[in-house]
């Protein structure tokens, strides 16, 4: 897509996240905390029933959905806040919109509104994001 | 309210001890499992900027709550992260990890009671030094107030 500001990005959807996926992300992140891992301990804890997906996997959801809306695009930065859970079973929706667009040489730079939403109970994600598009991403 | 000053932890060193690699068959697991295809022009998904400063810095999540005095079993949470990347990150690429503790900074909530917000930097090298990325990362420690 040729970036305009104020268009909406394609959105990334999960239609169930995985509690495999936490397992496998327990050994990306050398971090087995048991509220990934075990309903249990999560109902223990107070926090739910089901196992809590990792910060930065549904970060991963917002940066794949960069990536796929912007084609070619590699990321100059990004700032987000994690602002909710997402549980085990969730249906998320990772999306956002372009608030500005500066051409350069070679390409553009994006500036975006960026978010990850769990179906029914709100935002997990708020943040922004500048990524670069070079002219062959632009199409 | 009066609070007890929080453990005094800013300047903490959390320089990795051994590179950090990203392998192409674990870039390729986790792209799989969010349900991406890995790209194939050698570069890893960006959120290895999380996963290499973090597993990279020579402390465990466990440890670095250790540091600030913290039990890992009183639920740390993730309040936010940036980051600033200077040239994309590569599988196969050997990675050197830099970084300390910013602040920990108490305050009042009325949702959690007292509780630290831990903040931290970490920075990602080549070998000779070349940066490739900075990020800093912003945790909530609530405290456990003995009743």
């Amino acid at each position: 897509m040729k970036p305009i500001a104020g268009s909406e990005l394609k959105p990334f959807r999960i239609a169930s996240v995985s509690p495999q996926g936490m397992h496998a992300w327990a050994k990306f992140l050398h971090d087995p905390n048991p509220i990934h891992l075990d309903p249990a301990v999560v109902k223990a804890m107070g926090l739910g029933e089901r196992v809590i997906n990792q910060g930065p996997c549904n970060l991963a959801y917002v940066i794949s959905m960069l990536q796929a809306a912007l084609p070619g695009s590699s990321l100059d930065s990004l700032d987000v806040r994690y602002v909710d859970n997402v549980y085990g079973g969730d249906a998320v929706e990772a999306g956002g919109k372009i608030t500005a667009v500066t051409p350069h040489s070679g390409g553009s730079t994006c500036a975006c509104e960026v978010w990850l939403r769990a179906e029914g109970r709100g935002p997990v994600i708020t943040g922004t994001a500048v990524v670069r598009i070079p002219d062959r991403g632009t199409t | 309210m009066d609070l007890p000053p929080p453990p005094q932890v800013a300047g903490y060193s959390l320089k990795g001890s051994q590179p950090y690699t990203i392998s192409a068959a674990e870039n390729a697991a986790l792209c799989a499992s969010i349900g991406v295809q890995p790209a194939q022009d050698g570069t890893a998904h960006p959120i290895y900027f999380y996963i290499s400063t973090q597993v990279g810095m020579g402390q465990t999540v466990a440890g670095l709550c250790q540091v600030c005095e913290f039990n890992i079993e009183d639920g740390p949470m993730m309040a936010g992260s940036k980051v600033t990347f200077q040239r994309p990150l590569r599988t196969g690429q050997a990675y050197e990890v830099g970084g300390e503790i910013v602040s920990l900074v108490r305050k009042a909530s009325r949702k959690l009671g007292m509780m630290d917000m831990l903040e931290y930097v970490l920075r990602l090298s080549l070998p000779d030094g070349t940066p490739v990325l900075s990020t800093t990362n912003v945790w909530v420690l609530p405290r456990k107030v003995p009743s």
